[in-house]
């Protein structure tokens, strides 16, 4: 402990260390009803965190070449040592991470924390949850097998629906008029690399804002005032609230012990769930599987694509979807908070959750 | 001279870019005959739905013939041999399955061919055939010619070992959708359930049952090699459960310890 | 009041260190894995050479023995020139066998033909047959 003390002390007469923790970890106080859904942001950096440290172990035994790819991903599973448990952690870990970005979405919608002053924390997290699917979109092109090649075929078609320079388009993003070596080297870039790099950027920024406004309080219960909106920057102060450390810190550790249990039963128990029998067999060019569609996170955008007499318009409406989740704290600017106060918005909501799972759950069985 | 070299691979690359979509879809012997009548075009629906088709293998792999060129499509030039006469037909399937013919060839139903006895596909039938399967073996069948009962012991004798294999490619199946490498272990399966169905066609009980031996100890190495997969997938899900649990005591043990801090608030 | 806050207190002290444990187990438990995953593989059981004696091949003739686990097959097309070869069909997995006439291989299987370095002749095989390095050491053929 003596030697504990004295590094302290180093580093607190050189960076005054002592005075940021404090006022990040016990003198950082946060309203007493912040409810269980405040832990996802802390969940899903721990996810994240695991993807990139099995990501970068795969590295080291995959290999970026269309005649390899497969065979490279097979050795991983059958002859690396652990290789098998190092792939499914990113797998499933992947797939969960999409999970609870969602739920972290609807929490955030539900409890209007996007409205001012945090338009911005929603704008870098609404580009998060972009940057999550491409992720995953680069992912699996990766194992090149049949689902990579013909997923990634259908999903880049979509884009030949944008008029004029949609052809143009396509071609652009796989690197050829047909997924190939070109469309592996590019995605491998950008899922290695650029992903990653943009990531971290705009992660930080999305804790930074967080940190800057200051926590929300949960806008439920008698006691909820919708806060003053001032002109000048303010950060949400607690006055009368309990320490982040050690109240909310030993919190989001259960339940990044939950979510870890999960990833670890899936894993073990389940490994099979997100991987389809397609993701087992090397791709072919020549020969479509039947029944081919892109994995879950996507079958709201393949099926509204089907849905709409033009591909055009169906791509149109997606985009006006997406767009209108984006700028939701410019649309919806009215300062309450509380759900059962904004009966118009909780409608929406709910439609637009139970249309979404219904467009996917249409799209698996079409 | 150069670039008209080039332009005219570019030409070559187009057309064959153009054509191959065309290749991929229907060989020109489906497109013409898909919509002729009776027997011409009862094959084409037939073939569809058979074994051979869902392994990529077409009209002209049999009968010979350029798929690619109608008028080409028919012409000795390009190996089209037609449809076999009744007794033609155990060399012109024994072109691809040979160790099969050899058996057969030398079997009583094989020296019964040119007093017409049995040959592929009085049993197994011909554009519409399937993967091969024990019941091919069965009264109807076998009581067209002589009594059914030799054809009972037969089965008897291969009815263990065919379990057998069925077994042993299920639990493959399972090891592949787990992601295991299944293709050494495969391609032994494939080899061996091909040299013991050729036996059968010997329709020899004698010969049928010491071979028989031979097979089941061989299958029983694969078995092992199967089992011991198993076995691992096994142990990993013991040492799952354990984490999994390991890790929802934690978290459990961190909601006590925040529920101790809730206390004192 | 201050003592129910010291029990509270050493009871959190026991969790915590509960929690310390189950943590440090989980992370033992991940590290083994990590430890392996980074270790140089160990490729030594692939690399057994075999030794056959040369009189079991003739002029002309086949010896097929077992390497790395699979069938082979090892050829003196010519005197003193000696080739060795996988004996599985790269077509679906069967073993090929030798035709002295013709001083080639076949698969009963589906007919794939391949000469005696391999190479595809005939019929569906995608690729040649694998080659396996061989040398001569004195009256024994070393393959591997």
């Amino acid at each position: 402990m003596k030697l504990q003390k004295e590094a302290m002390d180093w580093l607190d007469s050189r960076l005054g260390i002592r005075e940021l923790l404090h006022s990040n970890l016990n003198g950082y106080l946060l309203p007493r009803n912040v409810n269980v859904w405040y832990t996802l942001g802390s969940v899903l950096l721990a996810l994240f965190g695991l993807q990139f440290l099995t990501g970068i172990l795969l590295l080291i035994y995959y290999v970026p070449d269309t005649e390899k790819a497969f065979a490279s991903v097979t050795a991983i599973m059958n002859q690396v040592p652990y290789g098998w448990l190092i792939r499914y952690l990113h797998v499933v870990g992947s797939n969960l991470i999409m999970v609870f970005i969602l739920l972290h979405m609807f929490s955030v919608l539900f409890m209007g924390s996007y409205k001012r002053p945090r338009e911005l924390t929603w704008l870098s997290g609404f580009g998060l949850f972009n940057m999550g699917l491409i992720f995953c979109l680069t992912g699996y092109l990766l194992p090149w097998s049949q689902l990579s090649f013909w997923a990634t075929t259908v999903a880049t078609d979509a884009a030949g629906a944008i008029p004029v320079v949609g052809d143009h388009l396509i071609v652009f993003l796989r690197g050829g008029p047909s997924v190939g070596e070109a469309t592996l080297g590019r995605f491998f870039a950008l899922h290695v690399m650029g992903l990653p790099m943009a990531f971290l950027g705009l992660v930080g920024f999305h804790l930074f804002c967080v940190r800057r406004a200051g926590i929300s309080s949960a806008p439920f219960g008698d006691d909820y005032r919708p806060t003053e909106l001032t002109k000048s920057f303010h950060h949400q102060e607690h006055p009368g609230g309990v320490p982040f450390h050690p109240n909310y810190t030993i919190k989001d550790l259960s339940m990044i012990f939950f979510a870890l249990a999960l990833l670890v039963a899936i894993t073990f128990f389940a490994p099979w769930l997100f991987i389809p029998p397609d993701a087992l067999t090397p791709a072919d060019p020549f020969s479509t599987p039947e029944h081919i569609k892109p994995e879950w996170y996507f079958l709201w955008a393949y099926q509204s694509l089907k849905i709409f007499p033009s591909a055009l318009l169906g791509l149109a409406a997606q985009g006006a979807a997406m767009g209108f989740l984006a700028m939701l704290p410019f649309i919806d600017r009215g300062p309450e908070r509380r759900p059962s106060k904004r009966p118009i918005f909780v409608t929406l909501y709910l439609l637009g959750i139970l249309l979404t799972i219904g467009l996917s759950i249409w799209g698996h069985y079409s | 001279m150069k670039q008209v070299q080039n332009v005219c691979l570019a030409l070559l690359c187009v057309t064959l870019m153009w054509v191959a979509p065309a290749l991929a879809e229907d060989t020109v012997c489906i497109q013409c005959h898909a919509g002729q009548e009776g027997s011409l075009g009862e094959p084409v629906d037939q073939w569809r739905s058979s074994v051979h088709a869902a392994n990529g293998i077409s009209c002209h792999d049999c009968h010979g013939g350029d798929p690619t060129d109608f008028a080409m499509a028919m012409s000795p030039e390009r190996g089209f041999i037609g449809a076999p006469d009744y007794a033609e037909v155990p060399a012109f399937c024994g072109r691809c399955h040979l160790g099969v013919m050899e058996d057969y060839l030398d079997s009583a139903h094989g020296r019964a061919l040119e007093s017409g006895g049995p040959q592929c596909v009085l049993c197994h039938g011909n554009h519409e055939i399937q993967m091969a399967t024990i019941d091919l073996i069965n009264e109807e069948s076998c009581s067209r010619c002589h009594d059914y009962e030799r054809a009972t012991q037969v089965k008897q004798a291969i009815a263990a070992t065919e379990t057998t294999l069925q077994t042993l490619e299920s639990s493959v199946a399972s090891l592949h959708r787990v992601g295991i490498d299944v293709e050494r272990i495969k391609a032994d399966l494939f080899a061996k359930r091909n040299s013991f169905r050729r036996l059968f066609h010997t329709v020899e009980l004698e010969k049928i049952k010491t071979q028989t031996n031979q097979f089941n100890q061989d299958l029983s190495e694969t078995k092992q090699q199967i089992d011991d997969h198993e076995t691992e997938l096994g142990q990993r899900k013991v040492v799952g459960g354990i984490m999994v649990l390991l890790l929802l005591l934690g978290g459990c043990i961190a909601l006590l310890i925040r529920r101790s801090y809730q206390a004192e608030e | 009041m201050n003592d129910s806050a010291g029990k509270a207190a050493e009871r959190r002290t026991f969790l915590g260190i509960l929690l310390g444990g189950i943590g440090a187990v989980v992370a033992g438990a991940f590290s083994w894995p990590l430890f392996r995953y980074l270790s140089p593989i160990d490729k030594g059981a692939e690399q057994q050479q075999v030794r056959v004696p040369r009189q079991q091949i003739a002029v002309g003739g086949t010896h097929f023995f077992s390497y790395q686990g699979r069938p082979a097959v090892l050829l003196q097309p010519k005197a003193g020139e000696f080739i060795a070869l996988s004996a599985v069909c790269t077509h679906l997995g069967c073993i090929v066998k030798w035709v002295d006439e013709k001083q080639e291989f076949l698969c009963p299987c589906h007919g794939g033909r391949f000469s005696t370095a391999g190479q595809v002749l005939g019929g569906p095989p995608p690729s040649p047959l694998e080659t396996f390095v061989v040398s001569v050491a004195g009256d024994e053929v070393l393959i591997g």
